[in-house]
């Protein structure tokens, strides 16, 4: 949480021609989304949300787009972008291993865990395999502490996992 | 419901399910059989009879009634919800929110998910009783963002809800401040300061979830600078079964839980009603068990639990979530009502129970908690952006072993020093610093020895002789 701070004045931002920020989205922001809230501001995180999911992360030319499309500066946008801990400033491996290390979770095995899908994929938290394919995270409680210790992946949760029956999910992905 | 074996476990209090009603669950059913309840299946079973009875009522005496049933808030503080409700200030025409706080990050917590996961009416029920009987439009439903089946399975009951004119055009709840009144999904994304109310509201706003500074209150200036209420999950949901029985709700309602304690002034709320009590850690059969505010501990893991896994034997437990401190191995017989705070804990808080077996470290519990809040603090508040992170450093060097004994002391100094309420000295904003401070310092206290074993002997000399 808290801050991450980068050297915006220098920074070269990579831009492209089509936006990130299609007409088909705006669409369904405004027709949607914006009559729910009282400011536009308040569609900073569905707007967030909704290209992230479309494209995966979000580039700094995204942030500007919804900045404009939401009235705001770009730093109004990035703000909040930034505190936020789902929301990806960098692209990402094709999948995203969130693997809950809170405690109910290090009771049951999370630290082996962590370290034996590190091995196997040859990273470390924070870290994309070469491939592109995998990215493992270590993440706070997942809500989840019953079943743990469990882990997403992407969007799907898998509880009362085992460094096995994780490999064999892991396996199973494209 | 099937499966019903509550007549031979004698460590159960509950007599019928209420808020599991519909979501078997042991001793009454068997979670095999758990279903997601469509809006069909929720009004066949009483559902909605709760909202009808309210609209039939003035909303002021709605409010009336949950402040008789005096129902507590259910998502950390144990706030009465009818009292919360009766600040609103009058209505003047303009919008006026509800939000539902869902956020559900408090490490052990669990519970409002199986809520979502497969009754969602129940919540919306309990929605639009506080909608009606508070005068609210607006309804934001805040999960958190990790909860992406959970998303799904709600928005397809909101959309039920709309279908079928609870909420939306026509509305049976009549125009509600000159407008047809609305709940919305807000999906939060990864902050667990953001399950802090005012944190929640920014956050809303689209903002950074920075709490604010109280006053103002929400109830006078919230979300939008609106007249908002903020509730849990878990509340909202339980004033269904209350308002379903009508002017016997808050009388029903009281035959479950524990009276105020003993000798405390009226104005000292009692814990009384059932609960949802999430168990994690070193049991048999971890899960969320609805009973009433009360059970022991010991009867929660003999019971429910299935005892000890392993056969170890029991060594401490979270009361509710991890901001509420340990408790010390005797206190294995307290009773979990909102009285808990006499066995130097900050609260039931969530319920979120994680019990812990005898070979637990209890070093690399504190650093595993310390850890978390260092990496959740918003960082507004100075005494809880450099102490929670400076805790789980001087955490993290003891357990590899190369503390001293002033660390110890240390710890025990900065923990102290942060927090909104007099034990952190009022020095922060939200409470997110309190269940730091009462984590680490309730942890290294009850099981100071453990620390010391750890660490080698240096003289302490504290911070404020330092400095001066
Ligand atoms: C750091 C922090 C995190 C919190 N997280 C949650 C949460 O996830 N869910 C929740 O219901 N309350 C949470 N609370 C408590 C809320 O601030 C608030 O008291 C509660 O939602 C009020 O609802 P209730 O009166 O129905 O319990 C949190 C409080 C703090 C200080
Ligand atoms: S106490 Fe901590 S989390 Fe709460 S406002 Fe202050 S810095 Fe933020
Ligand atoms: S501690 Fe891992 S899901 Fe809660």
């Amino acid at each position: 949480m808290a801050w991450i701070t980068k050297n915006s004045g220098t920074m070269q931002i990579d831009r492209r021609d089509e936006p990130y920020l299609t007409d088909e989205i705006k669409q369904k922001l405004e027709d949607e989304v914006v009559p729910r809230y009282d400011t536009r501001m308040a569609v900073t995180m569905p707007a967030l949300h909704l290209v992230q999911d479309t494209h995966g992360w979000l580039p700094q030319q995204a942030i500007e787009e919804i900045a404009e499309f939401l009235g705001l500066t770009a730093s109004q946008v990035l703000d909040t972008a930034t505190f936020y801990e789902e929301y990806w400033l960098k692209p990402h491996g094709k999948y995203v291993i969130w693997v809950c290390q809170s405690l109910s979770c290090e009771l049951l095995g999370q630290q082996g865990l962590t370290q034996q899908i590190g091995e196997h994929l040859g990273i470390g938290p924070g870290e994309t395999t070469e491939d592109g394919k995998f990215t493992l995270m270590s993440v706070e409680c997942l809500g989840s502490c019953g079943t743990a210790p469990c882990a997403l992946v992407n969007h799907k949760l898998h509880e009362n996992i085992t460094a096995d029956n994780f490999q064999k999910v892991l396996d199973a992905l494209e | 419901m099937t499966g019903r074996t509550h007549e031979n476990d004698p460590m159960t209090i509950l007599k019928e399910p209420v808020l599991t009603k519909r979501i078997p669950t042991h001793p009454f059913g068997d979670p095999a059989d758990r279903k997601v309840v469509s809006y069909k299946q929720y009004v066949k079973t009483d559902g909605y009879k709760g909202l009808g009875n309210a609209l039939a009522m003035d909303p002021k005496d709605v409010v009336d009634l949950v402040k008789a049933a005096e129902v507590r808030g259910r998502g950390g503080a144990g706030f009465p919800a009818g009292m919360k409700w009766s600040f609103l200030p009058p209505e003047d025409g303009g919008r006026r929110y509800l939000a539902i706080n869902s956020d559900e990050s408090e490490p052990g917590t669990f519970k409002d998910r199986l809520l979502i996961d497969f009754d969602p009416h129940i919540i919306i029920e309990g929605i639009a009783i506080c909608m009606h009987a508070c005068r609210l439009d607006t309804a934001y439903f805040y999960i958190r963002g990790e909860y992406h089946h959970q998303r799904e399975v709600f928005e397809a009951a909101i959309k039920e809800a709309y279908d079928n004119k609870v909420l939306g055009k026509d509305s049976r709840l009549g125009k509600i401040n000159d407008r047809w009144p609305d709940l919305f999904l807000h999906r939060g994304a990864g902050a667990y300061v953001c399950g802090e109310e005012t944190a929640l509201l920014e956050s809303i706003e689209g903002k950074r979830g920075w709490p604010r500074i109280k006053p103002p209150f929400p109830a006078v200036a919230g979300a939008f600078g609106r007249p908002t209420i903020i509730n849990n999950v878990e509340t909202l949901a339980v004033c269904a079964p209350i308002l379903e029985r009508g002017e016997d709700g808050p009388t029903w309602f009281q035959s479950m839980g524990t009276q105020r304690p003993e000798g405390a002034p009226p104005h000292v709320p009692a814990s009384f009603g059932p609960k949802l009590y999430g168990v994690s850690g070193h049991v048999n059969r971890p899960g969320v068990y609805e009973e009433e505010l009360g059970i022991t501990l010991k009867d929660l893991i003999e019971g429910l639990c299935q005892g000890m896994r392993g056969g170890k034997k029991f060594k401490t437990a979270i009361p509710g979530g991890i901001s509420t401190g340990v408790l010390s191995t005797e206190d294995y017989d307290v009773k979990l009502d909102f009285d808990i705070t006499k066995y130097d804990t900050l609260g039931l808080g969530t319920a979120g129970v994680i019990v812990m077996d005898e070979d637990t470290c209890m070093v690399g519990v504190a650093r595993n908690i310390a850890r978390f809040f260092g990496h959740e603090s918003c960082g507004q508040c100075t005494p809880c952006r450099e102490g929670t992170n400076w805790m789980a450093k001087m955490l993290a060097r003891i357990e590899a072993g190369d503390g001293t004994t002033r660390d110890l002391d240390l710890l025990l100094e900065i923990a102290g020093s942060m927090g909104a309420l007099p034990s952190g000295r009022g020095a922060t904003i939200c409470g997110l610093a309190d269940g730091a401070n009462w984590a680490i310092r309730t942890i290294v206290n009850k099981f100071w020895s453990e620390f010391e074993a750890k660490v080698s002997k240096q003289r302490y000399v504290s911070l404020s002789v330092v400095g001066g």
